[in-house]
């Protein structure tokens, strides 16, 4: 028994028809897992970085004129040298120069001395930045990601039912062959299939699941789909989830503490954090506000009216408002460019790369399930057969890109038509559930038996819906001639292709579930059953990238297959034409794309630019205001206004002339 | 000041061949420990079965009071499989396998009786059985592959000079034909 295969229950009849692929390659695999993992943390840190560069036209200025104030003050009680007023002047007046010499082809620019003023300037909006991605992740390391997943009355699996039991087993069993501790298990009761695996370390990690799948799948693909889990767990992916998803509520972060003295909304946040930061509660609870939390922040982060404009924009303001209008006008300015720059680097070029990344590591830990089961055909038929099924498990929004197929629902493996043998054997386990009662059941094609008749085929279709549709209904009989329909086809993920409702839908409906009811009625119209889910919502990591998360199921199939699996269904193949007219579309496309990308990143810089220009103006303002050499700091002041007026006005002629 | 760029050569090189040192050294370590952890959790899982089978007699003797053999044979297999715990990985691997036979056999006869298949009991414990033998078997491909890892870390080179100078030596898989042969010594 030690040496033999591993056993099925009597149930199942798993076909172990397994060649051992190179074991090696799988470990080469987890070896590049982990390097990768890095990579990422990697690349989330060098994101929130760059996130202090627009960070910085708020910073910098307060941070000059704070300092400056202080060095007035203690230049009050003993001066200070002079290289320190020196220094500080040279740095208002550095934009200026960088102006006049790009501009104006004036004067001289020391290339030393011109990092050591940008890494100054740069410097504070970076820190903050990389200060905020931290304290964010600290603060949501206990809560971890999924965490409304877990609250959603979850359960633990039921030692005393048979699929449950298994359920318990299987994960232990993955655990073993992984080396990792066993996850906790929690059942969710969804009329979705689908699973997920949630937390922020192998230590805490946690596996959320339908109950809906332990019905759909049989054991081995069971085993299989939660081996691709536990390999995604081993492999670090919640890290790198935790480390993706806490980018972009420190964007989001950022936004709102720009917005914070501007409007209530943003207030309304920030206090929300900060209330959730001190709050002590269990840790379900906990997580649960964590998700919530970790949503609006990556809400504020969307484009729409933000509480800057509400401020400017609110007519009729008193005589109070104006005046700060007046004053504030500058920031309105900087906390546009920095929201746009912030949006476009988030949504339009991080989240994407995130999207693409995250798809390797799902390939990767489609390839560690088959390294730990040793048995491709099970995932790939579990694969099929959450191909057929809706996937959205409810509250999981903003957790979708954890889940192991997409909950958006997947229809790139449905096949078109079933294969002969599949008709076949459909038509001979329905005829052989004939003494149950029913109609009688068409007669099978003799003549040609390579071909087997179609009409024979679509009659039988209509019987089983028929069928179906009354065991639905109350029918007890032609309930049970469906079953042992169902119970002699297997667990066969072809089941779904013939037009044949799911199992699980009959004995909801018997039990009353409007939605299985509903799902049938449509099975008996013809028309095929629509995976959507329920309410598009706004949040969720998806929404910041217009690249899914998840892999195509035809992809990872496809993959699959070169692993050793054999699918019951073939996969569909895009004709030539298709596969011409596609590329077409992309050399078209593709360069307008890169167009359109590139005026955006233009617009940015300008922006920037721009920006620039008002940072210096209040430096200059500040210096000015501080330094000490007033008389000539007003007389430059007044001159680098000219400039700016002169600039600012060539600018307008050109754009005037061009435009008429 | 003349800057001594050959010390400091010498210095990094210096440095830098002892962290490569140290590291190896660290992970072969780990390596090490990983193997033991996978050893024994093979051993958790044999464990198991012992103190499963027990409950499963239990459970069907009130259904196949007749198979006296049946329940002996398997009896004197467990009795026989926990004597031999402490024992080497050979004498161990022989009577864990004459075990696993004896439940396949009693399963086996089990399947005759459609009053006790029908029974939820029955169900659920030829589930946790079920669940043993795959877990003993994965525990077996875990460790099997901790090995390999291990064994050709310790042939890389530049790796075999530490393993070489610290003692790690290769070690053996739990590898099938090695029981095949201590079976072919003993009858069973």
């Amino acid at each position: 028994m030690l040496i033999s295969a591993r056993m099925s229950t009597p149930q199942t009849a798993s076909a172990q028809a397994f060649t051992v692929r190179d074991p090696e390659t799988f470990f080469k695999a987890q070896k590049r897992n982990r390097r990768a993992t890095w990579r990422m943390s990697a690349l989330s840190m060098f994101a929130a970085f760059l996130m202090g560069i627009p960070l910085t036209l708020v910073l910098t200025p307060l941070l000059y004129a704070v300092t400056l104030f202080i060095a007035d003050v203690i230049n009050y009680f003993s001066p200070l040298p002079l290289e320190f007023w020196q220094n500080a002047n040279n740095l208002a007046r550095l934009g200026v120069r960088v102006a006049d010499y790009f501009i104006n082809q004036r004067g001289t620019l020391d290339p030393q001395e011109l990092a050591i003023g940008l890494a100054l300037i740069l410097v504070p909006g970076m820190a903050l930045a990389l200060l905020l991605w931290a304290g964010i992740a600290l603060l949501f390391r206990h809560g971890g990601v999924g965490g409304t997943l877990a609250s959603l009355n979850a359960r633990e699996p039921n030692q005393a039912d048979l699929k449950e039991l298994q359920l318990a087993d299987v994960v232990q069993e993955m655990a073993i062959a992984a080396g990792l501790p066993a996850p906790k298990v929690m059942l969710v009761d969804s009329s979705g299939a689908n699973a997920a695996a949630i937390g922020t370390s192998p230590q805490d990690a946690r596996i959320v699941l339908s109950r809906r799948l332990l019905d759909d799948l049989d054991r081995d693909q069971l085993q299989a789909l939660l081996a691709s889990l536990v390999a995604s767990i081993g492999n670090g992916d919640l890290r790198i989830a935790f480390n993706v998803t806490s980018v972009f509520e420190a964007g989001g972060m950022i936004i709102t503490l720009i917005n914070a003295p501007f409007g209530r909304r943003s207030r309304s946040t920030l206090w929300r954090v900060i209330r959730y930061a001190l709050r002590r509660a269990p840790a379900d609870q906990r997580s649960a506000d964590a998700d919530e939390v970790a949503e609006l922040l990556a809400d504020t982060l969307d484009v729409d009216s933000t509480d800057i404009d509400r401020f400017f924009n609110q007519q009729n303001p008193g005589f109070l408002k104006k005046i700060l209008r007046l004053l504030l006008f500058p920031f309105m300015f900087t906390n546009i460019a920095v929201e746009i720059t912030l949006w476009f680097f988030l949504n339009v070029m991080l989240g994407p790369c995130m999207a693409l990344l995250w798809r390797t590591r799902r390939y990767l830990a489609d390839a560690g399930a088959v390294e730990l089961t040793r048995n491709p055909d099970a995932l790939a038929g579990a694969l099929q057969r959450l191909s057929q099924d809706a996937t959205t498990i409810e509250g999981g929004e903003w957790a979708s890109h954890l889940f192991v197929v997409s909950p958006n629902g997947d229809s790139t493996l449905r096949g078109a038509n079933p294969s002969d043998d599949q008709k076949r054997k459909a038509l001979a386990a329905w005829k052989a559930t004939e003494d149950l009662g029913g109609t009688a059941s068409p007669a099978q094609a003799t003549a040609t038996p390579a071909q087997v008749a179609t009409d024979e085929y679509l009659q039988m279709r209509k019987q089983i819906i028929a069928a179906a549709v009354a065991a639905a209904t109350g029918d007890a009989q032609a309930m049970v001639r469906v079953q042992a329909f169902a119970q002699s086809m297997g667990a066969d993920p072809a089941l779904g292709m013939h037009g044949i409702p799911n199992l699980s839908d009959l004995l909801l409906a018997q039990r009353g579930n409007r939605a299985a009811i509903a799902r049938l009625r449509l099975l008996r119209r013809g028309r095929q059953t629509e995976s959507r889910p329920s309410r598009r919502g706004r949040t969720g990591l998806q929404t910041k990238s217009f690249i899914s998360f998840h892999p195509p199921l035809n992809k990872r199939a496809k993959r699959l297959q070169k692993m050793g699996a054999h699918m019951i269904a073939p996969i569909r193949r895009y004709g030539l034409g298709a596969t011409i007219f596609a590329t077409i579309m992309w050399l078209i496309f593709a360069p307008m794309l890169a167009v359109v990308g590139v005026a955006m990143l233009a617009l940015i810089a300008m922006m920037i630019g721009l920006n620039l220009l008002f940072l210096t103006l209040w430096l200059t303002v500040i210096h000015w205001a501080f330094g000490q050499d007033w008389v000539a700091n007003f007389n430059g002041f007044m001159k680098f206004a000219n400039d700016v007026a002169k600039f600012v006005s060539d600018v307008m002629a050109t754009a005037n002339k061009t435009s008429r | 000041m003349d800057i001594p760029y050959g010390m400091i050569a010498i210095v990094a090189v210096a440095v830098l061949v002892l962290y490569f040192l140290l590291r190896t050294y660290n992970n072969l370590v780990r390596m090490r420990a990983n193997l033991r952890t996978a050893w024994s959790d093979i051993d958790v899982q044999l464990t198991r079965r012992h103190d499963l089978i027990p409950n499963l007699v239990e459970t069907v003797k009130g259904y196949m009071g007749h198979e006296r053999q049946t329940f002996e044979a398997i009896t004197e297999a467990r009795a026989q499989a926990v004597s031999r715990a402490g024992a080497d990985i050979a004498t161990r691997a022989v009577a864990e396998m004459a075990l696993g036979g004896a439940v396949g056999n009693l399963l086996a006869v089990a399947e005759r009786y459609p009053t006790l298949k029908a029974s939820q009991n029955f169900t659920l414990l030829q589930e946790q059985l079920t669940s043993t033998e795959n877990r003993i078997a994965f525990a077996r491909q875990h460790y099997n592959e901790t090995v390999r890892q291990f064994n050709t870390s310790i042939a890389e080179f530049p790796r075999n000079l530490v393993a070489g100078t610290f003692g790690f030596l290769p070690q053996p898989m739990f590898a099938a034909d090695a029981v095949d042969r201590a079976m072919a010594q003993v009858k069973i």
